[in-house]
């Protein structure tokens, strides 16, 4: 088979992953290639999704059977297998060019998980050392793999990976037969637990599919929370379900339910960087959130009875609870405001958009907007306003572009 | 009349505001040698005082954080931003640290602004140069950026590619960076002569491949061209291979 079917068939497969990120990692360059920290974006494609590295299989030959998958044993699809010293060129050769920040090797379970695990270490030893790449190398751990095994690759590479795909134990024996969610953590506890700053220098993540299964949005984040607090993920990636396969398990839809994506991520920010809890968030009576509002607005409009901030003199958590005011301007607001007295003139040549905090703040005791109007209801019936019209101006605008 | 105080190069320009300052001098203007005289100008020529130690002493200072928000701003396209920067320098020496944080008075706020814009440009550059390998096994990239940010793309790539020849051309402003695998040098683009523009045999075949991923990787359901274009603005377009096509 000609390289570039090859590279057609084994991208093609590899797409659903979301992972893409090439950030947090540090290492010297012996040849060719570093790790930048920041990361750094080399195209986007046709989705808007960040394309960074060389996102490829190995192989999508696979003796697994996941119904939502597209390299399931049963499917009737062309497959196709790398040699190392092909995926060593194709890599070395973008790089070179700039056309990525590295390689993200994924591979579907040829023969057993240890001979996959293998091949997936003899390419990636290859290219660290016969080829010298020194740039960021992101890997997918095989669930069920020898523990040695798994170690070996840690030391290769920046990050490894393994997707839990689904929230419960239920679906995946209903969606992924062959699977088991203790194999896949197995593999986080002991990524989680390598003392050596060589191993996994830039962290562990983990996916899952949102649609697929029956799961609420509230199964999903507390099962990311879970995670998160077990084995210090860095990142949980949400992705939208695609129909690839008909069964009749599966759900039909049309298009990916990407709003939904677009919330649980909200969520996911809530949780690891302002201090929110699951809890806060969802509950029982109250599984999935609101399409029309983003998580935290909804948070805030339930506790109205925390609002309004005195912006002066509230504490950075609480600054973080304002809708509308992210990290970077609460450590803006906080740094200002030892130096000065801050006014709402200030908040705006500060960068900070009032659009949607003006309702929950006061500053110096006084309120941006008239005070009167601030009810649940006007907040409310304001806010989804906003993201409506931001939603019909792009309509407008994308069909200006068609004509 | 209108004082317009001129120079040729940054080490110069950072010398000339140091003199202004430390006179006391408002200037009405400061421009570089190809300003075009108005008729109410008056403009001065001081004698051209090169002298490199002047930037350990800015450094000194007002450290070497705030000495980066300056030279970033020189590398921008602003019309006015060397007196931006006079002007930033003077209220840093008399505010300190401070001034950071007064984005009311205009000039602090424009050269952060400034500065940060350059900054977000180098960034997405690293990312969108695109090398492309000639005859000789040199890797040869083109850019025009809006801002004049080869320098600290060139001084990424030196650290990623040390043991390769490459080199950055910017079509904008004509100057050309030169790596030999020891150190880069900046030279313009009219005085530098290449033994060959012939691309390698290989070339083609690899951004064939590479176009085939980039096509394949993107999935049709989820098709998002504004969410693309926000990222990945229109004026890069012409040099980044994948989006010749579409372009």
């Amino acid at each position: 088979m000609e390289l570039k079917e090859k590279l057609k068939i084994l991208s093609d497969s590899a797409k659903y992953d979301a992972s893409c990120s090439s950030s947090g990692s540090y290492r010297k360059n012996n040849g060719i290639g570093n790790a930048a920290p920041a990361g750094i974006c080399h195209s986007f494609s046709s989705d808007g999704r960040c394309i960074s590295l060389l996102k490829i299989l190995l192989t999508n030959c696979c003796i697994f059977d996941c119904k939502y998958c597209i390299n399931r044993k049963t499917n009737n699809i062309k497959r196709a297998i790398f040699t190392s010293e092909e995926i060593c060129n194709l890599t070395i050769n973008f790089y070179k060019r700039n056309y990525i920040e590295g390689l993200f090797l994924s591979s579907g379970i040829i023969k057993n998980p240890d001979y996959t695990m293998e091949l997936l270490i003899e390419t990636i030893t290859l290219l660290r050392n016969k080829y010298h790449f020194s740039g960021y190398i992101h890997a997918k751990a095989i669930p069920g793999a020898n523990n040695n095994l798994v170690k070996k690759l840690g030391l290769l590479v920046d990050r490894l990976s393994a997707n839990i795909e689904l929230p419960t134990e239920e679906s995946i024996k209903l969606l992924a037969p062959n699977k088991n969610s203790n194999k896949v953590e197995n593999i986080m506890n002991l990524i989680k637990n390598s003392k050596s700053r060589k191993f996994v220098p830039a962290g562990q993540s983990t996916q899952m599919i949102i649609g697929a299964s029956k799961e609420s949005d509230y199964e999903i984040i507390s099962k990311s929370e879970y995670m998160y607090n077990k084995y210090n993920l860095k990142r949980v990636f949400y992705s939208a379900y695609i129909s690839v396969n008909k069964d009749k398990y599966l759900p039909t839809l049309e298009l990916p339910p990407l709003k939904r994506e677009n919330r649980l991520y909200q969520a996911d920010w809530l949780l690891r960087f302002y201090g929110f809890k699951t809890n806060d968030l969802l509950d029982q009576n109250n599984p999935n959130f609101n399409i029309l509002l983003d998580p935290k607005a909804n948070w805030a409009l339930k506790h109205m009875e925390e609002f309004p901030k005195e912006i002066t003199t509230c504490t950075y958590n609480d600054l973080l609870k304002i809708p509308g005011i992210g990290l970077k301007s609460a450590k803006r607001i906080i740094t200002s405001r030892n130096k000065f007295k801050i006014n709402f003139n200030d908040l705006k040549n500060m960068g900070i958009v009032l659009k949607r905090a003006k309702y929950f703040i006061t500053c110096n005791g006084k309120y941006f907007i008239d005070s009167s109007l601030l009810k649940k209801q006007f907040i409310e019936t304001n806010l989804i306003l906003e993201d409506k019209e931001k939603i019909n101006k792009s309509i407008t605008q994308l069909s200006l572009f068609n004509e | 009349m209108n004082n317009i105080y001129i120079y040729n190069t940054f080490i110069n320009l950072l010398n000339l505001i140091e003199l202004l300052i430390n006179n006391k001098i408002k200037p009405y203007n400061i421009k570089d040698e190809s300003y075009y005289r108005n008729l109410f100008d008056n403009i001065i020529n001081l004698e051209q005082n090169n002298n490199i130690d002047i930037i350990p002493i800015i450094i000194k200072k007002i450290g070497i954080k705030n000495f980066n928000i300056i030279y970033k701003v020189f590398l921008s396209n602003e019309n006015n931003k060397e007196l931006i920067i006079y002007y930033f320098y003077l209220n840093y020496l008399k505010y300190k640290e401070k001034v950071l944080y007064m984005k009311n008075l205009k000039c602090v706020n424009k050269a952060l602004k400034i500065s940060k814009h350059v900054g977000n440009e180098a960034h997405k550059l690293k990312g969108f140069v695109r090398f492309k390998e000639l005859k000789n096994n040199v890797l040869y990239a083109e850019i025009e950026p809006t801002n004049n940010i080869l320098e600290i793309i060139s001084l990424h790539f030196k650290k990623r590619m040390p043991n390769e020849y490459w080199c950055i051309c910017d079509n904008k402003r004509n100057i050309i960076s030169i790596y030999n695998k020891e150190k880069i040098i900046f030279i313009p683009k009219d005085k530098f002569n290449f033994l060959t523009n012939e691309l390698s045999n290989n070339e083609n075949n690899i951004e064939n491949l590479w176009t085939t991923f980039y096509k394949t990787i993107g999935i049709e359901t989820r098709k998002n061209d504004r969410c693309r274009m926000n990222f990945m603005p229109k004026k890069y377009w012409k040099y980044i291979i994948e989006m010749k096509e579409e372009l």
